[in-house]
């Protein structure tokens, strides 16, 4: 392409499609039900742990999934094992400056932890028996010692996706280093709707499903800073936005940003279902800006 | 470590013959397209369209001929690897499946590659791709089994006009060098080499000679380091990991409001 | 000249050939020319091709208007300040040329005649048996000979009277009674020789004398002035011009040009004389025989030349000697020795030559009484050439047909030739894959369509699968003349077998079935020489026969002595006492165990030389031929830069950097003995020693069909009425007026287009080696017609369209490939556009598309009976 806006145009794509869409989706609910899990478990009031253990629940299955569909979108996933071992020396395999490779130890060990959690949890709700498994959860010491490290996996397995889209050579996703942070701030936003709409579901009310409802308000006003950034620093290269997936972007932003932001400012104080619809939404728009931003370099090839 | 050996290649004494394709693919053993692709591309004489896995060699055919014939140029490049000193895919393997070699190319260990596509979209130059046969990533490796046993790579030898030339990186600079300086005399003002001094990329070891903008012959301008956006993003993902946690955080502690607005 | 030779260019001219595209192996020479010293490079051709891509100046042209741009270059070169001043061009054109022979005050040129030479008359010559030589008309020649001699009226004359296509009344004047007199009683056959000599020419060493060969010359080509050229050729006056001087500062005691040319100018009907002129332009620029000069035949095979050489040609023996004819004076040995001995110049061995040949075919059954087994020999009928086989096949003539590394269901007038196929009574395919021709009864367009049912076509096709070069010993020998001898790799797999093997095992089979028959005819089998048992153990047990016995029976060896091989040609003799299959090669394998072709020996980097230690190259290993004319008529250098051999007046013999093509001691001042015969009769500046007179030939006077200097005649079908002359096209070519290969007229509005068909780098002619190998297929996957811009616009064809390309003969399919490498051009006040088509594509394999061919036309060049596939005319419409 003689009049390419980057040199990131004539790279070749790592045919990442669905899969790829689906783990982002998938690994940023994880990530974030656990994060706000165990925000709530070590900030929150007991009567909100509850909301936490839905969290739970819904991290470790997520996780399972995840970890099927990374290896299965290997070219040769009876190789997945060289993430961890290099197959010549049987030595570990990690380089700390490669995103894939700490992401590949961040999501196994992350589903360490949020094991942990689930059999807390569990053990917590159903198996008073357990004992030791209940000093897994806040606020036990060690439940407190699970929480953090998991928390901090957690954010990882949200955040590096991003990050891992930058420092690669593809056109947009490698022209600005901020998806990190967009998949971050977006990652529990997301999972504060979802968890919101859980406890829409289950018909719970405490103020911690209010706080949800505000956590996910507020990150969307930061979502809205940190795209204007974004779209900042991509320069020239912003131009690989104009087609199909530019599209597909705008109406993720609209209906996952700007319309639940409108129903958040109108809500009444009886329309509770107005905030669902508008969680919902919230979903259903970070599912498409996510596959926007997967599918946008492919479009812009030399 | 061995000298770093390397290729100069220079289109101006192309003549698209493609047999580094073929001797790239018979050597390599390397599958033939047998898809959609395999269909006349209709751009130029180019039917094998871009370097990937099962082409490791790729020539381009740019025609640039005026409309009233008075000035025309059909330029022919082959395209390859080009075994940065400052490799990006290297870089970003996760397995270690690519390594640098005594002869300081680049190769990617198809025993090791578990196709996690990363240094597809890590190369800075589009040259990765999986192959369909081994299902792991694949790119030239500069014939690394032929320099083992002391033999050039089959591309260059297949060459007919020495447009690919294989050699010591620090001969075959020299020799470039010479060659834009003759082109210069000759008139052709606008040869460069390009990728022949450390700017970019530490070096390619794999350089060539151009006689128009990169672009042209769709070579990125200014190629980069997948790792330019490591620290800043890493930092910025912090910083969002700060903001979400603190608005967690205070959304969580202070229910009064909450508690407030309930009614 | 040889590619490798291009290196010492100091210009190259590519023309009638997309070199890079089709001999990129050997373009790396003139590539290495302009890069290390700055030559020149000039393609000239139809359409912008990877060659012109790589030149410095690209000038189009009209498919087929080849000699009036070469005549422009001629009339140019004539008529230019320099070549006038400069004395090297005056010294080397009347030394080394023809220039200042005299011609019969009976000539009449085109000139004169408005573009038809004296002598022309209708065709009548076609034997009974064979009415398929397919002359539209013919010349007789006498009045284009040189003035009172007639040393030149016999020996390697290839008029329409000689060529063996028209019934000859034989030998009849006295010196032919006195010669076949001395011819019978047997060897030696000197005094035959003698009894051949004639009076020597008449010459005017000022060329002012207006019947000398630079007089007419120069009036014959005077109308080819650069306007001229760009009203027929359509190429601007302006780059015309440039290529003009270019060629002209490039040529001179100090630089030399070359000229490189392949099919496309021998597929035309005037091939012949396309090349002709260039030889004729470089005659005139002093570039033949001197470093860096001449001109480059591009074989389209590995060893084409060698299939020449040892020839798969219907008209010649081995070394390029006639074949017997029924036509011909050739009833017996002492006539056709009388008829093709050339008494001066080297060609007087002759005699050593056909003896020594009859003794390779017969071994001890040929003797001195037998005229060494001549009568045994078969003798043709006519043009047994491919296109008349065909038309000869459609008309059932042809019984049977043996098909080696040939595929001719794709080729000429595809579907011509596949309806001849039809009506064999058994065809043998001995190939690499199952292509067109082998399975035509099956999947030819016409049985797939239905019109032709399998059923109804009796032909029994027998496959013999082939073993590939790396599976057997053997040689090539290239367009330098070089023999490289190449080693077995590995076992050919399965039941495939070498093409020697099945032709000997064919032989063995054939002997046994004649061995108890009575018959005169069979007599050749019985005594032919047939014993080429391999040493290797494999091999004997395979039935392949040992490559190096049958080089050895080309070489040469002693009757007496069969251990004994011959060490040259100056060993032969026409006694019997000699045995050689075919003299050109003699001195290949000296001695047992001394394989020449094998060696391997280049020269060191730097040093200049002529790589005499690689290979070896015919006759007598020499790399430049008629090389004496790199020195000057006194035997010293033309200069230093373009040193090559030269006279040493201390050794008193030629030395320098090659094989001198000259008698060794011949002094430069050695006066012509005469009366005398063979290089006797030549002087010391007599360099072309295979030529009678002993020079190259500006004006041809025997020996070509068409006309003794070349003139521009429109291809066969043109869009355009010729604008030189009143002649349209040759008045004698070879046209096969039968059902299925019609002609468009002149300017024919439903033709409008000019066609030319061409190879690519990536496939190989019918694609019978490339479409099944999937590496070369994907490169070029699907056929395509290239047509420019204007002309898309025009019929609304937009790229990769597919577009349906109609001749006067059939319509075939392709994509469009749009591009502005090709143009319209100005033809006489008259766009006219152009069309590229690659013939590479059939219906089998693992790329497949139309059969390009079935468009072209059974039409060729009356010398060689080439087809006319480089313009043609067509139709282009979107499909």
């Amino acid at each position: 392409m003689i009049d390419a806006p980057s040199s990131t145009w004539f790279t070749a794509s790592p045919h990442w499609y669905w899969l790829i869409v689906v783990y982002f989706v998938l690994g940023a609910l994880a990530g974030g039900t656990y994060f706000l899990s165990a925000m709530i478990d070590l900030t929150g009031r007991s009567s909100d742990r509850r909301l936490a253990r839905l969290g739970y629940y819904i991290t470790l299955p997520l996780l399972l999934v995840i970890g099927v569909v990374l290896i299965v979108d290997l070219s040769r996933p009876d190789r997945f094992w060289h993430l961890f071992i290099e197959n010549h020396t049987l030595r570990p395999m990690f380089k700390y400056w490669v995103p894939m490779s700490t992401g590949s130890w961040a999501v196994p060990l992350f589903g360490f932890f949020a094991t942990l959690s689930f059999v807390a949890t569990i053990a917590e709700h159903h198996r008073p028996h357990w004992r030791f498994a209940r000093r897994l959860r806040p606020p036990a010491l060690l439940g407190t010692l699970v929480a953090v490290l998991g928390a901090i996996l957690a954010l990882h397995v949200t955040g590096y996706t991003g990050v891992m889209l930058s420092v690669l050579n593809r056109p947009v996703w490698s022209d600005t280093p901020l998806f990190g942070m967009l998949f971050i701030v977006s990652a529990v936003t997301m999972s504060a709707a979802l968890l919101a709409l859980g406890a829409r579901w289950l018909r719970w009310q405490s103020p911690a499903v209010a706080a949800l409802n505000r956590i996910w308000m507020w990150l969307l006003v930061v979502q809205i800073l940190v795209l204007v950034a974004l779209f900042i620093s991509l320069g020239p290269a912003v131009r690989g936005w104009l087609n199909v997936w530019g599209i597909v972007l705008a109406i993720g932003i609209t209906i996952g940003i700007v319309l639940p932001l409108i129903a958040f400012r109108r809500r009444r104080p009886q329309g509770k279902g107005g905030l669902s619809v508008a969680a919902a939404l919230v979903l259903a728009g970070g599912f498409l800006v996510r596959t926007a931003i997967v599918f946008v370099p492919v479009v812009n090839a030399p | 470590m061995a000298e770093a050996m390397g290729f100069f290649t220079d289109p101006t004494v192309c003549i698209g013959c493609k047999a580094c394709e073929v001797a790239c693919k018979q050597w390599n053993q390397l599958p033939a397209l047998d898809d959609a692709r395999k269909t006349l591309s209709g751009d130029s004489y180019d039917n094998t369209r871009k370097l990937d896995g099962t082409h490791w060699r790729h020539v381009k055919f740019i025609e640039q001929i005026d409309e009233d014939r008075r000035d025309g140029r059909w330029t022919m490049l082959s395209d390859v690897c080009k075994h940065c000193v400052q490799a990006g895919c290297l870089e970003v393997c996760p397995t270690n499946a690519i390594i640098r070699t005594e002869f300081d190319t680049v190769v990617i260990q198809s025993d090791t590659c578990n196709g996690c596509k990363a240094c597809i979209a890590a190369c800075p130059f589009g040259v990765i791709d999986i192959n369909p046969v081994s299902n792991t990533a694949q790119k030239c490796t500069l014939c690394y089994d032929r320099l083992q046993a002391g033999m050039e790579p089959a591309c260059s030898q297949a060459c007919p006009t020495d447009s690919i030339v294989f050699g010591p990186v620090r001969e075959l600079k020299e020799r470039a060098a010479r060659r834009v300086d003759q082109l210069h005399a000759a008139g052709e003002k606008r040869a460069v080499l390009y990728g022949a001094d450390e700017k970019m990329l530490g070096g390619l070891n794999a350089f060539f000679l151009l006689v128009d903008r990169p672009e042209v012959y769709g070579l990125p301008p200014d190629p980069k380091m997948p790792s330019r956006h490591l620290v800043p993003g890493t930092l910025f993902t912090m910083l969002g990991a700060l903001i979400v946690g603190l608005v967690s955080i205070f959304n969580f502690r202070d229910r009064r409001a909450d508690e407030a607005g309930r009614d | 000249m040889y590619p490798r030779a291009m290196e010492d260019s100091d210009c190259v001219l590519v023309m009638g050939s997309n070199m890079a595209e089709n001999h990129p192996v050997a373009f790396r020479w003139p590539m290495k020319a302009k890069v290390e010293h700055g030559a020149k490079l000039i393609h000239v051709d139809p359409r912008f091709t990877r060659t012109s891509a790589m030149a410095d100046i690209y000038a189009p042209l009209r498919a087929g208007s080849d000699i009036a741009f070469l005549g422009g270059l001629v009339n140019f070169v004539l008529n230019s300040e320099r070549w006038n001043q400069d004395p090297f061009f005056r010294t080397f054109v009347s030394t080394y040329t023809n220039a200042s022979t005299i011609i019969s005050s009976e000539f009449r040129d085109t000139e004169d005649l408005d573009g038809v030479f004296s002598g022309l008359m209708a065709y009548t010559g076609d034997a009974e048996e064979w009415p398929f030589n397919g002359f539209i008309g013919e010349y007789k020649s006498s009045s284009w000979k040189y003035a009172g001699s007639d040393t030149h009226s016999r020996g390697r004359i290839a008029d329409t009277q000689r060529s063996g296509e028209q019934a000859n009344d034989g030998p009849g004047d006295e010196r032919t009674k006195r010669a076949l007199k001395n011819a019978a009683s047997g060897p030696p056959y000197d005094r035959m020789v003698q009894a051949l000599v004639g009076a020597p020419e008449l010459r005017d060493e000022t060329l002012a004398n207006p019947r000398s060969v630079l007089q007419i010359v120069r009036r014959h080509f005077s109308r080819y002035t650069p306007e001229m050229v760009e009203q027929v050729t359509g190429c601007p006056r302006d780059l015309f011009l440039r290529v003009a001087q270019t060629i002209l500062d490039n040529s001179g005691a100090e630089r030399t040009t070359s000229i490189a040319y392949a099919v496309a100018w021998t597929q035309h009907t005037y091939g012949v004389q396309i090349i002709g002129c260039a030889a004729l332009l470089q005659l005139l620029l002093g570039n033949v025989g001197r470093p860096g000069a001449g001109i480059v035949a591009l074989r389209g095979h590995a060893s084409i030349q060698g299939s020449t050489d040892i020839p798969t040609l219907y008209h010649s023996i081995h070394g390029y000697m006639a074949h017997p004819s029924a036509l011909k004076p050739h009833a017996s040995l002492a006539e056709w020795l009388v008829e093709e001995t050339q008494p001066t110049g080297y060609w007087a061995n002759t005699p050593k030559f056909m003896v020594s040949y009859l003794k390779s075919m017969y071994g001890a059954a040929a003797t001195r009484d037998n005229n060494f087994g001549y009568d045994w020999h078969p003798k043709i009928i006519g043009d047994h050439s491919h296109m008349p086989m065909f038309v000869a096949m459609n008309e059932g003539r042809v019984k049977g047909m043996f098909c080696i590394g040939q595929n001719p269901a794709t080729s000429l007038n595809a579907k011509l030739e596949r309806s001849g196929l039809r009506k064999l009574e058994w065809l043998v395919v001995k190939d690499n894959w199952l292509h067109e021709t082998s399975m035509f009864w099956k999947t030819a367009p016409e049985v797939r369509s239905g019109e032709v049912a399998t059923a109804d076509i009796a032909t029994e096709v027998f496959f013999f699968p082939s073993s590939q070069v790396a599976e057997y010993d053997g040689s090539f020998t290239n367009t330098q003349r070089m023999l490289q001898w190449h080693y077995k790799a590995a076992n050919a797999p399965g039941d495939c077998r070498s093409d020697m093997y099945f032709t000997y095992e064919l032989g063995k089979r054939l002997k046994k079935l004649y061995a108890n028959s009575t018959l005169a005819r069979d007599e050749g089998f019985k005594h032919m020489v047939w014993d080429y048992e391999s040493d290797d153990a494999r091999d004997r047990q395979m039935g392949e026969p040992g490559s190096e016995k049958i080089l050895k029976e080309i070489n040469g060896f002693y009757s007496d002595n069969p251990g004994r091989h011959l060490a040259g040609a100056e060993d032969l003799s026409d006694d019997g006492s000699t045995s050689c299959a075919s003299w050109i090669y003699c001195g290949v394998f000296p001695s047992p165990g001394e394989n020449r072709s094998a060696n391997r020996v280049a020269d060191k980097p730097g040093v200049r030389g002529a790589q005499l230690g690689w290979g070896f190259a015919w006759p007598s290993n020499r790399r430049i031929l008629y090389n004496r004319v790199s020195a000057d008529p006194q035997g010293r250098p033309w200069s230093e830069r373009k040193k090559y051999i030269w006279w040493d007046e201390a050794q008193r013999k030629w030395v320098g950097l090659d094989v001198p093509d000259f008698p060794e001691t011949k002094p430069p001042t050695q006066q012509p003995v005469p009366g005398a015969t063979g290089m006797d009769a030549h002087s010391g500046t007599d360099a072309f020693i295979l030529k009678a007179d002993g020079v190259g030939w500006l004006y041809v006077p025997e020996g070509l069909v068409d006309g003794p200097l070349p003139t521009h005649y429109e291809p066969a079908e043109s869009p355009v009425r010729n604008p030189l002359y009143r002649q349209q096209s040759s008045p004698v070519l070879k046209y096969w007026n039968v059902a299925g290969n019609p002609l468009a007229d002149v300017a024919d509005p439903k033709y409008p287009h000019v066609i030319t068909t061409y190879r690519l780098t990536e496939h190989y002619l019918s694609g019978a080696m490339s479409r099944w190998n999937p590496w070369l297929a994907e490169l070029q996957p699907e056929l395509f017609v290239e047509l420019s811009p204007e002309l898309a616009r025009e019929k609304g064809i937009a790229n990769l369209d597919r577009v349906r390309i109609t001749s006067p003969r059939a319509s075939v399919h392709a994509k469009a490939l749009v591009t502005r490498r090709m143009q319209p051009l100005k033809i006489a006040g008259q766009m006219v556009h152009q069309v590229g088509m690659p013939f590479h594509w059939g219906w089998e394999g693992l790329t497949t598309g139309d059969v390009v061919n079935e468009m072209s036309a059974l039409i060729g060049d009356p010398n060689v009976s080439m087809h006319e596939g480089k313009a043609f005319v067509c139709n282009v419409q979107k499909a």
